[in-house]
């Protein structure tokens, strides 16, 4: 049935009223927000926290609660950080840290300027910068090339460009409950990393890594900071929540407890079916062809 | 002092009777059930004893140790969807909400003496059962056991590995994990994906939407009462025809259609089968004490709204997951239906197909070749070609499948790209069958022509003549290979059959 044309357009005008409107409320939200990587929410990484402690210049050098406390990057390594970057990592990103040749344009490595000293120390002290092979999709986590100091020093001067969060997180696993970790784990990190912890591969070479052997802080770091293709956990996670998945990805990840047996490698039904079929039916048919006739 | 000599061990046996006091009860007992001439002949039965025909045992048996677990793990699990607070010794778990048959299923592992050793040695003797079915069954296709007459006992095995990997999908369901839970939502949707029926059956299975509260009960009186019930039927009337029709043998000496060369039930068989029946349930119960299967501590209860990745079934249903995964993603919408060929195909009308073509190959291949007549002696899988190169070209197909149920595996471990991975996968499972059937076809007819093949290898004797010439002589037989026809004994008949006496015409008289 063909409408008038007056009621069509009307009939448009409302339908494009519906579209848009959301859209303008959530252009102006994040006209509101405070900057591309800062969250106004409490207790989720950002010195919107309970204990924030400040130097005699006023700048934040920690805050946090009892549950993590993020400490920025000693200040006295920036002299440091400054040379060890130039040496290790301005021949792709720059010596203003704002990638080559211009940030945004295609073929241009990231712009490390106010990403925050988590997301700096993360990718230095995992092994994963300096890149080995700045072509390959995924850089994978590797034997650190420099120490965890010379980390901190290079995030402590690309953050002295221009300061900015999340600090270094240091999660205190004591007052941690392992089963809200556990939980949350399985809501939040299991589809990708699996439920195990062992990392799988995704889609076109990409792939979530293993947890095993990944210090506490590392852990925290990543969840903050969203590393490559993980989503940044920053507003839909409290600090208390990432400490209680940090401890149970260090305690139980980590150190499975394994009653009942050889852990298989952790790899479920393949392994076992394969250990079925090769081990069980497998040594039961050598039984057989053992006290049967064989020709 | 007569009362003394009444008490000494010769006089007591000579009050017992020639066969003792167990002759005497098994006496008083043939009186009532005249249970000694069935007995006579089943005792007397002979089992080939070719070693391939004992993987059938392995099945039979690990289905033994299942129904005995399966005993014990009943008296602890309790079949409910209710939510309850989980309390006990493993941390992680302490107060999170699960439900009971999870919660249930954890304490049995942790706080039930012996009861994970119990799980697991359950979960391992599926996968054993299955596995041993499986290549049973094999061994019966490719040998031609299959033939007339025994259609009807291949057609009873293809309905019992139905049924186990059934109830194996049904028992991984019971603890409610997060793992497992995946599986019934994947079982969910490919029953909505049954055209036309689907939503029905899937709403009347699971007594509403998924997930519901319903799918756990129902699915544990299928797994602990029905299925096995149907299955142990199904096993008693597979040995009831074996012992009805008798084993098949391989051609030899001595071996022809109308005997059967092998050794007795009592006493040989039976040593040897009970000796089996040890192996396989301590090689189950090592399995179970050594190798950790399933930890479902680790996978934590189901939710709905929760996944993890790198999930996969148990190795019986990895050709069905393997399918599912590598299936493009297509789909019909017409009609005001949609149907979802993405599910369709692979995980309905495939299986469907597969075993299809299982219950119709004896039919099919009578078909083919013609042959109407009655078969007890085996085929040399070499001297069978077609028949064997079809079979492999399936196995290669199902193997293809079940690697394509780790795809992600595989592009984890090689650290090459997850879609190049899933696209030489579909490449592989179409052109596996191809590639297996002329390989395998070459391989058998090469083999029939070499001499002495499936004979028992006898040594080269080398030896240097006066003159220094150095000639090589197959030894002679071992002697137990050479047949010797023996003269028949004659079976010492200790049941005296009285000749029916002649009646009036018409009467007809029934010997008891």
């Amino acid at each position: 049935m063909r409408r008038p044309p007056l009621v069509r357009l009307s009939l448009a005008a409302v339908a494009a009223a519906f579209a848009l409107g959301p859209l303008a409320l959530f252009a102006g939200a994040a006209g509101a927000a405070p900057g591309p990587f800062q969250t106004t929410r409490h207790n989720a990484g950002t010195p919107n926290s309970s204990q924030v402690t400040r130097n005699a210049s006023g700048q934040i050098i920690s805050y946090g609660n009892k549950w993590i406390t993020y400490n920025a990057p000693s200040s006295a390594l920036t002299q440091l950080g400054e040379a060890l970057y130039m040496e290790n990592c301005a021949s792709c990103h720059g010596t203003k840290a704002n990638g080559v040749p211009a940030a945004g344009t295609v073929g241009a490595y990231p712009n490390l300027v106010g990403l925050g000293p988590a997301t700096i120390d993360f990718w230095v002290v995992s092994g994963r910068m300096p890149a080995a092979d700045p072509t390959s999709v995924q850089a994978p986590r590797r034997q650190p090339r420099l120490t965890p100091t010379q980390a901190e020093a290079i995030a402590a001067w690309v953050n002295s460009l221009s300061p900015s969060y999340p600090y270094i997180p240091d999660p205190h696993l004591k007052r941690a409950n392992v089963a809200t970790g556990m939980a949350l784990f399985a809501l939040n990190c299991a589809a990708c990393h699996t439920i195990e912890g062992d990392g799988d591969a995704l889609a076109y070479s990409t792939f979530a890594p293993s947890l095993r052997n990944i210090p506490a802080y590392q852990v925290a770091e990543a969840i903050r900071t969203g590393p490559a293709n993980m989503p940044r956990f920053t507003g839909n996670l409290s600090d208390q929540q990432v400490n209680d998945i940090v401890a149970y990805v260090t305690k139980y990840i980590q150190h499975p407890q394994n009653p009942g047996g050889f852990g298989l490698g952790q790899l479920g039904p393949v392994a076992e079916g394969f250990v079925a079929l090769v081990i069980g039916v497998g040594l039961l048919a050598l039984i057989a062809y053992w006290i049967g006739e064989r020709a | 002092m007569s009362s003394e000599v009444i008490n000494t061990k010769r006089a007591k046996q000579e009050a017992a009777g020639p066969y003792g006091k167990v002759g005497h009860a098994l006496n008083e007992l043939d009186d009532r059930l005249g249970v000694a001439k069935g007995g006579r002949s089943f005792l007397d039965k002979i089992f080939p004893d070719h070693w391939s025909f004992m993987l059938g045992e392995i099945a039979l048996y690990s289905f033994l140790v299942l129904l005995v677990t399966g005993v014990f793990l009943t008296l602890y699990y309790v079949p409910s969807s209710a939510i309850v607070t989980y309390h006990g010794p493993y941390l992680p778990l302490v107060g999170q909400k699960v439900t009971q048959a999870y919660a249930s299923t954890v304490n049995l592992s942790f706080s039930v003496r012996a009861g994970l050793l119990m799980r697991q040695m359950h979960h391992w003797a599926c996968d054993i059962f299955v596995g041993a079915l499986v290549v049973h069954m094999a061994r019966i296709f490719f040998t031609g056991a299959f033939r007339k007459p025994r259609e009807l006992n291949w057609t009873i095995g293809v309905t019992l590995l139905t049924l186990a990997i059934a109830n194996g999908f049904l028992g991984y369901s019971l603890p409610d994990d997060l793992v497992s839970g995946t599986g019934i939502r994947i079982a969910y949707s490919i029953m909505l994906s049954i055209p036309l029926v689907g939503t029905y059956l899937a709403f009347f299975v699971f007594g509403g939407n998924f997930p519901g509260t319903a799918i756990i009960p129902r699915f544990f009186i299928l797994h602990v009462l029905i299925v096995p019930l149907v299955i142990l039927g199904l096993v008693g009337a597979h040995l009831a025809l074996l012992v009805r029709q008798k084993h098949t043998q391989f051609p030899g000496p001595g071996r022809e259609e109308n005997n059967v060369v092998g050794s007795p039930m009592f006493p040989v068989f039976m040593a040897k089968t009970t000796g089996y029946l040890f192996g396989v349930s301590g090689v189950i119960a090592l399995l179970g004490a050594f190798a950790q299967i399933n930890p479902i501590w680790q996978f934590g209860p189901y939710d709905a709204a929760r996944i993890s990745y790198a999930v996969q079934p148990d190795w019986y249903m990895g050709f069905l997951d393997g399918a599912l995964r590598i299936f493009p993603a297509w789909s019909f919408m017409g009609f005001g239906h949609t149907i979802p060929l993405e599910v369709t195909i692979p995980a309905v009308i495939f299986p469907g197909l597969l075993f299809g073509l299982a219950y119709a190959w004896p039919a099919l291949e009578r078909r083919v070749t013609g042959d109407h007549a009655i078969h007890h002696l085996l085929d040399r899988p070499s001297l069978r070609p077609k028949r064997t190169a079809a079979g492999v070209a399936v196995l290669a197909l199902l193997s293809a499948l079940f690697i394509a149920s780790s795809t992600d595996v595989i592009a984890n471990f090689f650290h090459i790209s997850l879609n190049t991975v899933l696209w030489a996968m579909r490449v592989i499972v179409i052109v596996s069958p191809f590639v297996a059937y002329p390989i395998t076809y070459k391989i058998c007819k090469e083999l029939q022509g070499v001499h002495g093949a499936g004979k028992r290898k006898t040594p080269n004797l080398v030896v240097r003549t006066d003159e220094g010439e150095y000639l090589a002589e197959p030894t002679p037989a071992y002697p137990e290979d050479v047949h010797q026809e023996l003269e028949p004994t004659p079976v010492p008949t200790f049941i005296e059959e009285p000749e029916p006496e002649s009646a009036a015409p018409g009467v007809r008289v029934v010997e008891r």
